[in-house]
């Protein structure tokens, strides 16, 4: 059941949707709108999407944090959510998000941060501890752990959050715009120590972002969504060689298609 | 920091001149003056009498502030997941707010008797509203975020409690804590004050109707001294609790403008 079968997607979105408002069809107002969409395990896939296209809404059905109104999520070859199921945020420990703020608990130190998700499912054994420490000194924070996170940068803090999100192991990563606010140094460090990261731990990361030299940089796919309610408009295979360097992706062979493409899709051009 | 000790001492030398002074020229009949005060305070701690009355005081403020503020506490923190309750709750708390507390004594004093049961009521009363609405502040202020981030990391109803709510709540519990202590002294005395025949404020008022203002004073000194104590302690366990709020301010600042 939880083999990883490649005829088995690891994740699959069924006609996904999600409408907010009052009980009759006309008072509601529909986010999102027939969604299917494929990931393979290990997959890299960025969510592009004009404002209000549905991107966070989206990654926060696949986090369980809102409830689809249609449609199902099948994570494995099972049904984990759907309209009318209950929900279970982060599916039981399989979907991991890093969002756009770091919400790490300011009351504990870097460290202790690190070791919030893991103690959650009881006390931290050695492996664990080991695993924390490595995923610290990978994310450049060894000499920070005691540190509280009013005392760190906000790049420092993202780094954090991504390793308290790794740390616990979900085979999933959800990230919504997580560089966003960072400077374009900063930026493209953090996209390189993820592209490393990610292919060392063998994640599978749906990515939203609004900057699209950052969505081909990273992804091996990208989704646009637009419309209102959003659907899936676009899927484009990004076949740039890996390993990528993000910060010079535009020199890469394949990079203008890919690009123009996209910026149509977003701005509504005809292809 | 040592410059507003030296200030704070300065301060209280001065206040002491002048009510010397004051004594000196009105006389110490109606203000007494420091030096009966002492002498008296030193009579009072010799004979027992000073002990005697304030152990009744300090047990009626602390067991009222435990009981006022643990329940107000916890119906607050319970609110959390009950928005529709919480508003029903809160219009009636506003109006058990707004009800002065030292109207319900005659209350008091005929459900618990005129023993230091009506006090710890009083004060228990009075406490309970502070500590439910800064609570409940608090309680509103957690930011939904990182509840909901807790949970996506598999957190269950009871370690959002523990580990998110609580940290998150301290603070503003703790504030309405130090806002009580004066009240729950304040509560105390007025009961005895009432109808009692122990406890600092019945010893305040004992002196009053002797014309023996040197024992109001030295009871009202030593009032003082309690609510600095109690209040000293709090701030003490505040202090304690929020550590990781003053920790390295200084550095965060030079590394964030770095």
């Amino acid at each position: 059941m939880h083999s990883n079968d490649p005829d088995i997607p690891l994740l699959h979105l069924d006609r996904l949707g999600i409408s907010y408002g009052g009980p009759g069809v006309s008072e509601r107002l529909s986010i999102l709108e027939d969604i299917n969409l494929t990931v393979h395990e290990g997959e890299f896939v960025t969510i592009m999407g004009s404002s209000g296209a549905g991107k966070s809404t989206l990654l926060n059905l696949i986090a369980q944090t809102l409830s689809p109104s249609s449609g199902r999520i099948i994570f494995r070859g099972n049904v984990v959510a759907g309209a009318g199921m209950p929900q279970d945020p982060g599916c039981d420990r399989q979907i991991g998000y890093v969002t756009q703020d770091d919400n790490l608990l300011p009351w504990q130190t870097v460290w202790e941060n690190l070791l919030f998700p893991l103690s959650l499912a009881g006390r931290p054994n050695t492996a664990d501890i080991d695993r924390a420490r490595r995923l610290l000194d990978q994310v450049g924070l060894s000499d920070w752990g005691g540190h509280y996170p009013h005392q760190l940068s906000g790049g420092m803090r993202k780094r954090a959050s991504l390793a308290r999100t790794l740390v616990y192991n979900p085979p999933v990563v959800l990230m919504d715009e997580p560089f966003g606010a960072l400077d374009a140094e900063t930026r493209a460090q953090l996209q390189e120590d993820l592209l490393k990261l990610w292919e060392a731990e063998r994640k599978t990361i749906l990515f939203v972002t609004h900057d699209i030299n950052e969505a081909i940089a990273l992804g091996d796919r990208v989704i646009v969504l637009s419309g209102s309610p959003g659907r899936v408009a676009l899927e484009l295979q990004i076949d740039i060689a890996r390993p990528r360097s993000p910060e010079l992706i535009f020199k890469a062979p394949g990079f203008a298609g890919n690009y123009d493409a996209i910026r149509a899709q977003l701005r509504g051009e005809p292809q | 920091m040592k410059k507003v000790w030296v200030d704070r001492a300065l301060l209280l030398i001065a206040l002491i001149v002048v009510w010397e002074g004051v004594s000196r020229i009105a006389g110490t009949y109606w203000v007494s003056s420091p030096w009966l005060v002492t002498t008296k305070i030193w009579v009072l701690l010799g004979n027992g009498d000073l002990w005697f009355h304030a152990r009744f005081t300090i047990a009626e403020a602390v067991s009222g502030f435990v009981l006022g503020a643990v329940p107000g506490c916890l119906v607050a923190m319970l609110l959390r997941t009950r928005p529709l309750l919480e508003s029903a709750v809160e219009g009636i708390a506003a109006v058990g707010y707004a009800v002065p507390k030292t109207a319900l004594v005659p209350l008091f004093i005929l459900w618990f008797g005129v023993g230091p049961a009506a006090k710890v009521a009083l004060v228990a009363s009075a406490i309970f509203f502070i500590v439910f609405y800064s609570t409940l502040r608090g309680v509103k202020s957690i930011d939904p975020r990182l509840v909901q981030s807790t949970r996506v990391m598999g957190a269950n109803e009871w370690q959002v409690l523990r580990r998110v709510v609580w940290p998150a709540v301290v603070p503003y519990v703790f504030g309405g804590l130090r806002v009580a202590v004066p009240y729950a002294i304040a509560g105390a005395i007025v009961g005895e004050i009432i109808s009692s025949n122990r406890g600092l404020g019945y010893l305040a008022q004992y002196g009053a109707m002797d014309f023996d203002t040197t024992l109001v004073f030295a009871s009202l000194l030593t009032v003082m001294v309690i609510v600095l104590s109690i209040s000293g302690a709090v701030a003490l366990v505040q202090r304690r609790l929020l550590r990781w709020q003053s920790v390295g301010r200084q550095s965060a600042i030079s590394v964030v403008g770095a």
